[in-house]
C-alpha cells in the first residue's frame, strides 16, 4: 500500500481506523503527543478502549475522564506541572466516571514490551523491576501485570521476563510526512519507534505534508516507513498543549489551567465542553486559543547545518584501473 | 566580604547539599523535578564535566538556556548532544551499566531507602494515588548509586512504604541480591530539607548531617521509626553567597523550582 496516497481528514482517519474495544497506542514521549487525534476519538465516542502509552500525562487523563477507557497500560499518569491528573485519580480511587483496569510498568520495561511486540519476540529478559512491588512474586502488592520471573538458563540469576505488547492501532503527531505515510520526526524520540511498529494499523498526524523527495533527502529521520501506515492527516498544532520540536513550545500555562479546571467532575465536563465537544475540529480549537497565544509558543530558529548523503548516479564500472 | 551573609532557604540548602554529592566527570541519569535543578547546579559550580542523561533519550551538551521543568522539556532540544530514544539512555546507558549515579525524587521513602511514587494504602483501592513509576523503578533497580532528593515531611518517611515503586535495600542489604538485582547497586544518599542520610551495612538509613537551621532532634521527630544517627553527625555546610547567586540568578531566575512559580498559585489564568 506504499504507493497509495493516504491523506484524509482527522474525522475520517479516526472513523475508519479506530474501533470500539481497540488496543490503542498513543505515541510521543511528552513531545509529539497526538492531542488533536485523541480529541477526535473523544468526539466520536469510541468506547471500551485499552490505552497503551509510556507517558500517560493529561492525554490519557482526558480519555479516562471522558469514560472511553476500560484498561490503561502505562508507566505514569500525571500533569507535568507536576500536579495531579484529576480524572485518573477519580477513576482509580472512586470509579468516576467508571473503574479502569490498570497495568503498570517502568518506562524501560514498557519500552521493551513494545520492542518485543514490534519484533514479534516471545519475551525480553531484563534486570529491572526486580524486588519492587511490580515484582509480584517477591512482593505481592496486588498489581496486575504480565511480568514473569525466572532463573536465567545461562547464568542462573533471577531475571524479569517482559512480554510482547501489541496494539490494534497507533497514533502519533510528527513534524512532517509525505502523502504515503513516510513520517519524519525530531526532538525526544522516547519509545515511539517500537510503539508504532507494534501496531496493526497506524495513523500519522503531521504538522506539514511534504513531498517524498524531501523525505528521501533525509531518510535517517524517518520514524516509520510509509508501507506500515494507513492514514495521514495534516493537522498543524496537533500536539498542543504538548510541544513539537522546532514548531511550538510546551504551553505551561495551559497545564496549570487544566489542573485548575478539572478538579471536580463537573469542572472537567465544562472544560471538555469548551475545548473538545464544543468544537468540531482542530481549526476551531486553535481559534479558541487565538493567534496571539499560538505565536507566543513559537521558538526561535535553531537550524542544523545541511548534510549530504551523497548521490551516486552512474552504474558501476569496475576493473578499469 | 562575609561569605555566609545570605541565608539559604531549606529548599536551597537541599538542592546544594545534593549537588555537592555529585563528583565531576560522572555519568548521571537524572529524574524529573528536584534532580533537574540539582544536577544543573552541580554542572555550573564544581562539576562542569558531568554528563547528564534523561530517560526519554537525552544526553545534554550544556546547561539549557531555560531550566527544564521536566526531563522532556522542549528546552533540551537545542541543548543536547544526543536526542535519541529510551533504549539509548534507560537502555544502553543505565541497563548497560554505564551510569555512575542516578538522582531521583519521590513521594515517600522508607528506612531501607525504598521509594514510593505510586500510592498510599492498598494498590487497588488507594487512599492517595500518585502518578506512578515513570523511569524511577529502572533508576533504583539498575544504577550503581542512587541519590534521592525530597522535601522533608513526617508523612513522607514511613518505616515501610505501602508500595515499592523503586527498590532500595528492600528489607536489608542482601535482599537486593536475593531479588536478583545487580550487585553493587542501590541507594547512596537521601537529601531532604532537614538533612543528609547515608546507608549503613544493613542497608538502613542513617543521619550523617542536618540542615544548620534544623537539629538532630527535629530530624528524629520527623521520621516514623527510630532513626540511626552517625557518630560523626554534623551540620551541613551552608551555601556560600556565590553558590546562592548562581542558583538564584543563573539556574532558576524565574523561581520555577525555588519559589514554585510554575504553579501560578493565586494568579488568574485566562484562556
Amino acid at each position: 500500500m506504499s504507493d497509495k496516497e493516504k491523506l484524509m481528514s482527522m474525522a475520517e482517519a479516526i472513523e475508519r481506523y479506530v474501533n470500539d474495544g481497540d488496543i490503542l497506542y498513543l505515541g510521543g514521549f511528552v513531545q509529539q503527543a497526538p492531542f488533536a487525534a485523541v480529541h477526535e476519538i473523544i468526539r466520536q465516542g469510541k468506547k471500551d478502549l485499552t490505552i497503551s502509552t509510556c507517558a500517560g500525562l493529561i492525554i490519557a487523563d482526558q480519555m479516562i475522564g471522558a469514560g472511553l477507557v476500560k484498561h490503561l497500560i502505562t508507566t505514569f499518569t500525571w500533569n507535568p506541572l507536576p500536579a495531579t491528573a484529576h480524572c485518573f485519580i477519580r477513576a482509580i480511587s472512586n470509579g468516576i466516571p467508571k473503574r479502569i483496569e490498570l497495568e503498570e510498568y517502568s518506562i524501560l520495561a514498557l519500552t521493551l514490551a513494545y520492542f518485543a511486540g514490534s519484533l514479534d519476540l516471545p519475551y525480553v529478559a531484563t534486570k529491572t523491576m526486580l524486588g519492587s512491588s511490580f515484582d509480584w512474586e517477591q512482593n505481592n502488592a496486588g498489581v496486575k501485570n504480565r511480568l514473569k520471573f525466572q532463573q536465567s538458563p545461562f547464568t542462573g540469576e533471577r531475571v524479569c521476563l517482559i512480554p510482547p505488547i501489541k496494539h490494534g492501532v497507533g497514533i502519533i503527531q510528527v513534524q512532517r510526512a509525505d502523502a504515503y505515510g513516510n513520517a519524519q520526526v525530531w526532538g525526544i524520540l522516547g519509545e515511539s519507534r517500537f510503539g508504532l511498529h507494534s501496531c496493526e494499523r497506524i495513523i500519522i498526524c503531521a504538522e506539514e505534508i511534504v513531498s517524498t523527495d524531501i523525505i528521501m533527502r533525509d531518510p535517517n529521520r524517518t520514524l516509520v516507513p510509509g508501507f506500515r501506515v494507513n492514514a495521514v492527516v495534516e493537522e498543524p498544532y496537533g500536539s498542543h498543549p504538548a510541544p513539537m520540536a522546532g514548531y511550538y513550545d510546551m504551553d505551561w500555562e495551559y497545564f496549570a489551567y487544566y489542573e485548575r479546571e478539572t478538579r471536580t467532575e463537573e469542572l472537567f465536563l465544562n472544560f471538555m465542553e469548551k475545548w473538545v465537544y464544543g468544537v468540531e475540529n482542530r481549526k476551531q480549537y486553535l481559534r479558541l486559543l487565538g493567534e496571539k497565544r499560538l505565536k507566543s509558543l513559537h521558538p526561535e530558529g535553531f537550524t542544523s547545518e545541511p548534510i549530504s548523503y551523497g548521490k551516486l548516479t552512474s552504474h558501476l564500472e569496475l576493473g578499469n584501473g | 566580604m562575609d561569605d555566609t551573609a545570605q541565608t539559604a532557604t531549606a529548599i536551597e540548602q537541599m538542592i546544594l547539599s545534593a549537588a555537592r554529592l555529585i563528583k565531576d566527570g560522572s555519568i548521571l541519569m537524572v529524574g524529573t523535578q528536584w534532580p533537574i535543578i540539582v544536577s544543573l547546579l552541580a554542572k555550573r559550580l564544581h562539576a562542569p564535566n558531568i554528563t547528564i542523561c534523561y530517560e526519554g533519550g537525552v544526553v545534554l551538551g550544556k546547561v539549557p538556556d531555560r531550566i527544564p521543568l521536566l526531563t522532556a522539556d522542549p528546552s533540551v532540544n537545542s541543548s543536547s548532544t544526543l536526542l535519541g530514544g529510551i533504549l539509548d539512555t534507560l537502555g544502553m546507558v543505565l541497563h548497560g551499566g554505564r551510569a555512575d549515579l542516578a538522582i531521583l525524587s519521590g513521594a515517600s521513602v522508607d528506612r531501607y531507602g525504598n521509594i514510593n511514587t505510586t500510592c498510599i494504602g492498598d494498590y487497588n483501592s488507594p487512599k492517595i494515588r500518585f502518578g506512578g513509576s515513570g523511569g524511577a523503578c529502572d533508576f533504583g533497580s539498575l544504577a550503581s548509586r542512587t541519590i534521592i532528593v525530597l522535601e522533608h515531611d513526617k508523612r513522607r518517611f514511613p518505616e515501610k512504604v505501602d508500595f515499592i515503586t523503586t527498590p532500595g535495600y528492600l528489607n536489608g542489604k542482601d535482599s537486593r541480591a536475593r531479588a536478583g538485582l545487580k550487585p553493587n547497586t542501590g541507594p547512596y544518599a537521601v537529601v531532604t530539607t532537614l538533612g543528609l542520610f547515608r546507608f549503613d551495612e544493613e542497608g538502613e538509613m542513617i543521619l550523617t548531617a542536618y540542615n544548620p537551621s534544623s537539629s538532630i532532634q527535629e530530624v528524629k521527630d520527623n521520621v516514623q521509626w527510630d532513626l540511626k544517627i552517625d557518630d560523626n553527625v554534623k551540620p551541613l555546610l551552608p551555601p556560600s553567597n556565590e553558590e546562592l547567586k548562581v542558583l538564584r540568578e543563573q539556574i532558576d531566575p524565574q523561581g520555577m523550582y525555588l519559589r514554585n512559580e510554575r504553579f501560578l498559585e493565586g494568579k488568574p489564568i485566562s484562556m
